[in-house]
């Protein structure tokens, strides 16, 4: 009887958390890209259209850049969202 | 502890059930059947037993039950779980578009902007005539590239 009660107590220890785990998920590659580094200016002579070409490069790479960055916050924000809805 | 649980888990529901009904008549035998000479020697082991086959009966049942509970809960979860990993994917399709059509205007635009200088602004006699007199000096462009370097890390 005693050693039946210590069994008994024994297996009281019940289940605690269920056993599954949710995992954020992997963010697009296309988010992960590094930003290019501004385009720089070559030679001596310069003219003022290769200026005015290489300003159009970083212009459009920094849309691109900030592009990216609108992804990412948009993509964590939305898969938070997600994220805390299981619970 | 494990092990122990994992070995209990192999016994069917059903012989929890059959011991607690057992146990439960092995308590109502042991009054109802005491007063017959033949069976009232047994009377006490009868009851004791009756006693110890009911409380593991319905310790058994409330196992099972916590069990079920627990196996409710896992399968809502993973229902949950996989609601949001499709939810989670065509995010990450909707981002992904998104980021890739607006790239692809982005670099369009900058493709048909230094097309036009090419085209039409390299070509303008006025705008020859200023390149070849007068380049821009040195000191600007070095400002304009030290600004294009940024603060690297």
């Amino acid at each position: 009887m005693k050693y039946l009660a210590i069994i008994l107590a024994l297996t009281l220890a019940g289940c605690t958390s269920v056993p599954i785990k949710q995992k954020f998920p992997e963010a697009i590659p296309e988010l992960k890209e590094k930003c290019p580094d501004l385009k720089q200016i070559e030679g001596d002579k310069v003219a003022i259209t290769d200026l005015l070409k290489s300003v159009i490069t970083n212009y459009n790479m920094y849309y691109e850049c900030s592009l990216k960055n609108d992804g990412w916050n948009k993509w964590y924000n939305e898969q938070r969202k997600i994220y805390e809805s299981v619970k | 502890m494990s092990q122990l649980i994992w070995m209990i888990n192999l016994i069917p529901d059903m012989f929890w059930t059959i011991l607690l009904w057992a146990g439960v008549l092995a308590i109502v035998a042991s009054y109802l059947l005491g007063k017959i000479p033949f069976v009232q020697q047994y009377k006490i082991p009868l009851r004791v037993g009756g006693v110890v086959a009911v409380l593991i009966g319905v310790y058994f049942y409330g196992v099972i039950a916590n069990e079920a509970k627990w196996q409710a809960k896992i399968k809502e979860l993973e229902e949950k779980v996989a609601v949001a990993e499709a939810k989670s994917t065509e995010t990450n399709t909707v981002v992904k578009t998104e980021i890739v059509e607006k790239v692809k205007v982005i670099k369009q635009k900058a493709e048909k902007q230094i097309e036009y200088v090419d085209r039409v602004i390299e070509k303008d006699k006025e705008i020859i005539k200023y390149v070849e007199n007068c380049p821009v000096p040195k000191s600007i462009i070095d400002q304009i590239n030290e600004a294009a370097k940024g603060v690297k890390q």
